[in-house]
């Protein structure tokens, strides 16, 4: 079992410089997160979840304040940390087989392992059959949980989710909730997910992060004092989860639909199609 | 002939994605004054082969009748300037293009509004229209210098038929990639079809028929420098082969550097024009 | 757009598909055909379709077409081959260095934007009128689309991409080779079509212009001359079947290596 080091945000901003006006998205962010805990963050659109990711990771490097591992700050990627993106971001040009194995490319380990490393992930997230599959032939959610198992395969320390079962449908979900939670207890891993549902923030999470918008900032910090396999259905499940939607409700509604309308594309443009004759 | 490809307009450069592993200082740095800096690296270059050119010049070299000095060519130029030879030749030249694209953009847009719409006259229509476009403009060009001699006629007609095929297969193509999520929100909100004509169909369609005018206009522009070097008495390209029969090399390049300036000049009109056709394509940039 | 196909202007749709393709081509066949039978002019710049199989029997058997044929594709391979070679180098250079790019790019900007054709006299001053001309006129056609398009493949690969490369570690040349070369790919292939496409326009063009040597464009030139309406008949069908086979090629080439993208970019 890896251990992982401790994570540590202090003081953390990030401000972007839209058309030479600085928008602040991030602002004095404290949080610790310890080895082996799963901490989820929920929040409204455009409150900067995506942006604490890409810091974490290691994709983002100006910032305010530190990002410490273990006392040590962050100087880019590393494959201590995973990332499953808000988009799949498959590479369209491998298949499923490939994609995941982009995870393992440069593992210290012979390519019989790799294989069979692959082979087990894709069947973890229920793709068998699907190996050799480009990513146009697959669905939204396919190609999310393709993009889970390449997260997973090199068996970070510290795995962060970017709602990560968005495009999934609630059976799938569910399943895959329960694996992540279960190679979460196996690997200990350290796991950081963003999620829009509450429910899953509060049945994965030990602590659950709620953050408000503009700039984004902690509201509060809810702990998650409930043994696992937690029951979605008990009442203590259910007062965690009020709690922590009730922080949702104190936000003005107003300042939900200003953050969406600032946030920015970044979809993958699609270059039109166009005809040209001679 | 004809080919479909995935060509970017022309603002993606400036959203490009940017190299991935800048380090941070650079980033800091970089506000300084990103356009001075472009404008003063962008110079050199250019000086360098000028002054080269003007050094191989100078001490011969190269024979100045292979090469003439760049002072002798803007000398030229000048002259030519001054006594209105350069621009009378520039205004035949743009009237031709302006005459046989506005024929081959008319026709082209009615052929490839036609074919767009509707699916029928399409069958008819475009396996000849294909099989017409295989053959570029140059192949044309004996056939047509037999049946409509060398006047003007066919320099527009040849013009148009440069333009026309890009304009009709791009509007053609845009119209029918019109995705169907688009018509089919028109029909919930119960439009008429002249109100999904415009206000649906064509401009979720302008970015091609855009595109496709573009290209119209810059093959019109290559035919008529063909066609005047081939059979014209007048016009930029009557300038340059005439400077070629008589070895004067200077006024073969001042010919060609004003060629390039309205290519220039035409490039930048049309991308400025695109910046506000297209506006609202671009909001998220 | 299926939604729009109740729009048929008036026109017969009860005739099958595959057939209506066939109408006006056979229309104008009569056209002619009657334009000779009833002799409606009697111009000899009319000839029939008889005519003008003779003359391609003609050349086809006294080998006048495979000599020019072969002069001509020769010199638009060897050309292309080295403007599209330049013209890949120079593009991805363009692309992977910014500094290079603020340097030369501007110029090269400019430049491009001079007409083809408008090179061909300095060309022929420079070169001569013999092969090499030829040769080096048309490695220009094929160098400019080659070079733009493989610079702009190059700085549009997506960010996402990059960043994937990133996060995973890649080093210098798998990501070279996984990521961006692939990106980067389809505007690369449009640029080679391109430039095999102007080329091909160049190599007919070069023909009219430096009139030394063989070729199929000479011949087409002859055939104008000598007011020898067949051959010049049967010299746009050989030039419009040789733009046709090179599109064919390019295209199963394009959707063979392009098959990732779940879709025919090029269809002929
Ligand atoms: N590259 C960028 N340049 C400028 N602004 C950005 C950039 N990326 C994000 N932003 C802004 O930062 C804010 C936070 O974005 P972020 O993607 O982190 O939100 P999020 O919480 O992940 O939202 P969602 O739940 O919708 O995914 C938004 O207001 C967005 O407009
Ligand atoms: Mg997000």
């Amino acid at each position: 079992m890896p251990q992982a080091a401790t994570l540590a945000l202090k003081g953390l901003s990030k401000q972007y410089t839209v058309k030479d006006q600085s928008l602040a998205v991030l602002q004095n962010i404290d949080l610790t997160v310890n080895p082996g805990e799963f901490v989820s963050i929920v929040g409204s659109s455009g409150c900067g979840k995506s942006t604490l990711l890409r810091l974490i990771i290691g994709l983002e490097l100006e910032h305010e304040g530190e990002i410490l591992l273990d006392g040590t700050p962050i100087t880019g990627t590393s494959l201590e940390r995973g990332i499953v993106f808000q988009e799949h971001r498959l590479l369209p040009w491998l298949t499923v087989e490939q994609n995941v194995g982009l995870g393992l490319i440069n593992a210290p380990i012979t390519e019989a392992q790799k294989r069979r490393a692959v082979q087990e992930h894709i069947e973890l997230v229920g793709l068998v059959g699907f190996e050799k599959a480009l990513p146009y032939q697959l669905s939204g959610g396919m190609a999310q949980r393709v993009s889970i198992a390449r997260a997973l395969v090199n068996k970070p320390e510290i795995l962060l989710l970017d709602e990560p079962f968005g495009a999934l449908d609630a059976l799938t979900r569910a399943h895959l909730q329960q694996e992540l939670h279960r190679i979460w207890r196996r690997e200990g891993i350290t796991m950081i997910l963003v999620t829009h549902d509450v429910e899953e923030a509060v049945f994965l999470g030990d602590k659950v992060v709620v953050m408000e918008p503009r700039p984004g900032r902690i509201r509060r910090i809810v702990p998650v004092d409930l043994p696992h396999p937690r029951d979605r259905a008990a009442y203590r499940f259910a007062s965690v989860k009020e709690d922590v939607l009730r922080e949702f409700g104190g936000e003005a509604p107003e300042d939900r639909l200003v953050a969406e309308e600032v946030q920015f594309p970044r979809d993958v443009r699609l270059s039109p199609n166009i005809s040209f004759a001679l | 002939m004809i080919i479909e490809a995935s060509l970017p307009e022309s603002g993606r450069l400036r959203s490009a994605a940017r190299p991935a592993r800048r380090a941070p200082l650079r980033l800091r740095i970089a506000p300084l004054a990103p356009g001075l800096k472009r404008l003063l690296l962008s110079w050199p270059f250019p000086l360098a082969i000028l002054a080269l050119w003007a050094l191989a010049a100078h001490y011969e070299w190269i024979a100045p009748q292979v090469l003439p000095a760049p002072g002798v060519v803007a000398h030229t130029f000048a002259d030519l300037a001054r006594s209105g030879e350069l621009f009378d030749n520039l205004k035949i030249s743009l009237l031709r293009v302006l005459a046989g694209f506005a024929a081959g953009c008319a026709g082209g847009l009615v052929l490839g509004v036609a074919m767009g719409l509707s699916p029928v006259f399409k069958d008819y229509v475009y396996p000849l229209f294909r099989a017409v476009s295989q053959v570029p403009v140059l192949g044309w060009l004996p056939l047509l210098m037999l049946l409509l001699g060398i006047d003007e006629t066919l320099k527009v007609v040849l013009i148009a038929k440069a333009a026309l095929v890009p304009i009709a297969m791009n509007t053609y193509k845009g119209l029918e990639n019109v995705p169907a999520q688009y018509v089919e929100v028109a029909k919930v909100f119960g439009l008429t079809r002249r109100q999904l004509l415009w206000k649906v169909v064509f401009p979720a369609a302008l970015a091609p028929i855009w595109n496709g005018i573009r290209y119209g206009l810059t093959h019109a522009w290559l035919a008529l420098v063909v066609v005047e070097l081939l059979a014209s008495s007048e016009g930029l390209g009557f300038m340059i082969v005439y400077g070629r029969q008589l070895f004067q090399l200077d006024l073969v390049l001042a010919a060609v550097v004003m060629v390039g300036i309205v290519g220039y000049l035409m490039d930048k009109g049309l991308a400025l024009i695109e910046t506000r056709l297209l506006r609202w394509r671009r909001v998220g940039f | 757009m299926n939604a729009l196909a109740s729009f048929t202007l008036g026109l017969p749709a009860r005739l099958p598909k595959a057939l209506r393709g066939w109408v006006l081509p056979l229309l104008l066949l009569l056209l002619w055909w009657a334009a000779i039978r009833f002799s409606w002019t009697d111009s000899k710049l009319l000839v029939s379709v008889g005519q003008v199989w003779d003359r391609a029997v003609e050349q086809t058997t006294s080998g006048a077409l495979r000599e020019g044929l072969q002069a001509s594709l020769w010199r638009d391979l060897v050309g292309f081959a080295i403007g599209a070679c330049v013209g890949l180098l120079f593009g991805a250079a363009l692309g992977f260095s910014r500094l290079l790019e603020n340097m030369v790019g501007p110029t090269f900007h400019t430049v491009k934007q001079i007409s083809l054709f408008a090179w061909v006299p300095l060309i022929s001053v420079w070169f001569g009128l013999g092969d090499s001309a030829k040769v080096a006129f048309l490695s220009l056609a094929a160098f400019f689309p080659v070079a733009l398009n493989t610079f702009e493949g190059i700085r549009s690969v997506p960010r996402e991409f990059i960043e994937v490369a990133q996060v995973f570690n890649l080093n210098r040349r798998q990501w070279l080779t996984k990521v961006v070369l692939p990106a980067a790919s389809p505007s690369i292939f449009t640029g080679l079509h391109l430039g095999l496409i102007y080329a091909w326009l160049a190599t007919l063009g070069a023909e009219y212009l430096l009139v030394a040597g063989k070729g199929i464009g000479n011949t087409m030139i002859d055939g104008r001359e000598n007011f020898w309406m067949d051959l010049v008949v049967f010299g746009m069908i050989v030039v419009g079947a040789v733009g046709f086979t090179l599109n064919w090629i390019a295209g199963v080439v394009e959707t063979r290596l392009l098959a990732w993208r779940g879709r025919a970019v090029a269809q002929y």
